[in-house]
C-alpha cells in the first residue's frame, strides 16, 4: 500500500481545468519531485492533497484512508505536513515560538489548563520547547530562536519553516518550491536536508520545484506534469531521457540543465 | 533582574494604586476608577479576539450592553439577587458573542467588521424600541448590591470587586495568550492557511476567541449596572465601540500590557474632556486616526523599543536589529527567562 494516492483527480476553476484526471502513488520513505511549466497544476495538486481546493472528481487516499474533502487541520492530524511558497512564517512570534506551534497537535493544554497553570501544562509547555530547541539543532537555527521571524534571510525563513512543519511529526512533507529565490551554495544545502529529512526521520517528501538540477538531485522518482495533466513519471535518469518531457518542459533542444522559460 | 520597567511592574504598581484609592480618593475619582476597570476588562476582551485572535469584530458594545442588560433585567425584572443576575449577565453575553464565530468562519476583514456591525446596531435597537422589555430609550434605575454586611456603602462595595475581577481576568488573558491556545490565536491572525495546515481548528478557535470576548465585555457589563445604579441604551452605542477600538489601537494591539495602558490613558482622557463634551468624539477619533496612521502598533510598541527589559512574549518582535534585545533571546534559548513572566 503506498503512503499516499491521488486517484483520477480533476478540478476546474469555470472553464479551466487545473487538473485532469491525474493519478498518483507516493511510496514510503521516498523524496517524489514534481515538476512542469507554469500552469501545469502543480500547486492545485498539492492543493487538494492537503484540503485547501476540493477536487470536482476523484479521490486522495492518507495511509489507506480517503480524506477527499476533509479540513486541513484534520488532515494535518493524519500525518500530513506542508509548507509554502511563500514565507508563511507567523510575524508575531518568535522563531521559537512558530517552532512551538508547530507542535499544536502534540498538545493538550486548552483555556482551563491555561488559567490555573497546571502542572501538565507547565511540562508540556517545558517539552514544546526543548523538542522546539531540537528541531532548530536539527536544522542549524537554534541561535535564531529568539528572534523575529521576519528578521531572517529568505533561506532561514524557508528552514525555519520546513522545521515548524517537521517538528510535528508528519509521516508525509508537501514542498512547495521549497528552493524558490535560494542563492546556489542555499540549493546545495536544502538538498542535503532534504536527503537528512528522508533518511534520518524516516518522512516521505513530495516536492513540487523548478529548479532542475535539485530535483533530478534529490528525489527517487520524478512526476511530469503539462497542462493539468500527468505527462510522465519515472526515476531522474528516464526522465531526463523522455522526448515527451524534452518537448513539452525542457524545450525542444534538449538541455536537461535549463528550464525553458 | 535587568528589567529597569517591565511590563509587570507597570501593571502591579498601577493596580496597587487602584487598591488603595478608596481610602484616599472622594466618592468622584472612586467612580471613575471603578469605570476604568471596566474599561480595562472591555479592552482586554476585544485585545484577545481582534489583536490576538485577528478577527475584525465590531460587536464589543453590544456584548458590553447585553451583559448590563441581562444582569439589570434579570434583577428588576426577575427579582433575581445581583449576585445570581451579573452571571447570567455575562454567560449570556458570551454565549450570544460565541455565536458570531459563525459568519466570521466565511467572512474576515472587513466584511467580517460590517456583519457585526450590523449586529450591533440590531442590537442597538433591540434595546431602544422593545420597551415591554426594555424600557426603551430612556433607559431604568437598577438597585446597587448591598455591602452592608461588610461595613461598606455600595460604591466602595462594588468598587473591590470590580478590582478583584479585573485582576483575575488580567491574569487570565496573560495566562491564556502565553499558552497553546494564544499561539494557535496569533497563527490564526497572522496566516491562517499555515495555522490550518498545522492542525489549529479554525472553527474551534475562532469560536473560543469570540466567546472569550463575549465573557470578558459580558462581565463589565454585569458589572455596570451596580457601578451606576441606571442603564440606558446609549451607554452602548458606536461611540462605545469606538471607544474600545481606540484603547487597544493606542495601547497596542496584541498586547495585554497595551490594552491596560491604552484603557487608563483614554479613561483619563475621557475625563478631561468631560467638561467639553463635543469635544470628546473628535479628539478620539483624531487620536484613532493617528495611531493608526504614525503608531499602528500602538504605545507598547514605542515602550519596548525604548524602554531596557521590556517585553512581552506573543508580541511581535521589534523590525529594526538596533533594538533587539540580544540577552532575551539568550534567556530565550536557556529556557530561563528573566524575573518579567516567571
Amino acid at each position: 500500500m503506498s503512503s499516499l494516492a491521488v486517484t483520477n483527480v480533476s478540478v476546474a476553476f469555470g472553464g479551466v481545468h487545473a487538473l485532469s484526471d491525474v493519478s498518483l502513488a507516493v511510496d514510503a520513505g521516498q523524496i517524489v519531485g514534481v515538476i512542469g511549466p507554469n500552469g501545469a497544476g502543480k500547486t492545485t495538486l498539492l492543493n487538494v492533497i492537503c484540503g485547501v481546493s476540493r477536487p470536482d472528481r476523484g479521490d486522495v487516499t492518507l495511509h489507506g484512508t480517503i480524506i477527499t474533502g476533509w479540513k486541513p487541520s484534520r488532515i494535518a492530524g493524519l500525518g500530513l505536513g506542508r509548507t509554502f511558497q511563500t514565507s508563511q512564517l507567523f510575524p508575531g512570534m518568535t522563531v521559537l515560538e512558530n517552532l512551538m506551534t508547530g507542535l499544536h497537535l502534540r498538545g493538550h493544554t486548552g483555556l482551563i489548563a491555561a488559567a490555573f497553570r497546571t502542572p501538565s501544562m507547565k511540562r508540556e509547555e517545558a517539552e514544546m520547547r526543548e523538542r522546539a530547541l531540537a528541531a532548530l539543532d536539527f536544522v542549524g537555527m537554534r541561535a535564531f530562536a529568539g528572534r523575529s521571524g521576519t528578521a531572517l534571510s529568505f533561506g532561514q525563513q524557508r528552514v525555519v519553516e520546513i522545521a515548524r512543519t517537521l517538528i510535528g511529526e508528519p509521516k508525509i512533507l508537501l514542498l512547495d518550491e521549497p528552493a524558490v529565490g535560494l542563492s546556489v551554495p542555499r540549493v546545495a544545502e536544502l538538498d542535503t536536508l532534504l536527503r537528512r529529512i528522508r533518511d534520518e526521520r524516516g518522512v516521505t517528501l513530495v516536492m513540487i520545484e523548478h529548479v532542475i538540477r535539485l530535483v533530478m538531485g534529490v528525489s527517487d522518482r520524478v512526476i511530469v506534469m503539462n497542462s493539468g495533466r500527468k505527462i510522465a513519471e519515472g526515476r531522474p535518469d528516464d526522465i531526463r531521457r523522455n522526448p515527451d518531457v524534452i518537448e513539452a518542459y525542457l524545450g525542444r533542444q534538449g538541455d536537461a540543465r535549463r528550464p525553458a522559460p | 533582574m535587568r528589567a529597569v520597567v517591565s511590563h509587570r511592574a507597570l501593571l502591579v504598581v498601577l493596580f496597587a494604586v487602584l487598591a488603595v484609592l478608596p481610602v484616599v480618593a472622594n466618592q468622584y475619582t472612586l467612580f471613575v476608577g471603578n469605570l476604568l476597570m471596566l474599561y480595562m476588562i472591555l479592552a482586554l476582551g476585544l485585545n484577545l479576539l481582534v489583536g490576538f485572535a485577528g478577527q475584525l469584530a465590531f460587536a464589543n458594545a453590544a456584548m458590553y450592553g447585553i451583559g448590563a442588560y441581562g444582569a439589570a433585567l434579570l434583577q428588576v425584572r426577575l427579582g433575581l439577587s445581583y449576585w445570581l443576575a451579573a452571571p447570567c449577565g455575562a454567560v449570556l453575553a458570551m454565549a450570544i458573542g460565541t455565536l458570531l464565530a459563525f459568519p466570521a468562519l466565511r467572512l474576515s476583514g472587513i466584511y467580517l467588521a460590517l456583519a457585526t456591525l450590523a449586529f450591533a446596531q440590531f442590537t442597538q435597537w433591540v434595546l431602544l424600541h422593545w420597551n415591554s422589555v426594555t424600557f426603551g430609550a430612556g433607559g431604568f434605575p437598577v438597585p446597587q448590591p448591598e455591602f452592608s454586611a461588610l461595613g461598606m456603602s455600595p460604591d466602595r462595595g462594588i468598587y473591590y470587586v470590580s478590582w478583584v475581577v479585573t485582576v483575575v481576568l488580567l491574569a487570565f488573558a496573560w495566562r491564556v495568550v502565553r499558552s497553546r491556545v494564544g499561539r494557535a490565536f496569533v497563527a490564526m491572525r497572522d496566516r491562517e492557511m499555515a495555522a490550518q495546515a498545522l492542525g489549529v481548528g479554525l472553527l474551534r478557535y475562532k469560536a473560543m476567541a469570540f466567546a472569550l470576548s463575549g465573557f470578558y465585555a459580558g462581565t463589565a457589563g454585569a458589572l455596570y449596572p451596580a457601578v451606576l445604579a441606571y442603564v440606558s441604551p446609549e451607554g452602548f452605542d458606536l461611540f462605545q465601540m469606538v471607544l474600545h477600538k481606540a484603547m487597544i489601537v493606542v495601547g497596542g494591539m496584541g498586547s495585554i500590557a497595551g490594552s491596560v495602558i491604552g484603557a487608563s490613558l483614554l479613561v483619563y482622557l475621557l475625563e478631561v474632556l468631560r467638561q467639553f463634551k463635543a469635544t470628546q468624539e473628535i479628539v478620539f477619533g483624531a487620536l484613532l486616526l493617528a495611531f493608526v496612521l504614525f503608531q499602528p502598533r500602538g504605545l507598547v510598541d514605542f515602550l519596548k523599543r525604548s524602554v531596557p527589559g521590556w517585553s512581552e512574549p506573543l508580541h511581535y518582535a521589534s523590525d529594526s536589529e538596533s533594538a533587539f534585545d540580544v540577552a532575551v533571546a539568550d534567556e530565550l534559548v536557556t529556557g530561563s527567562r528573566g524575573g518579567a513572566d516567571r
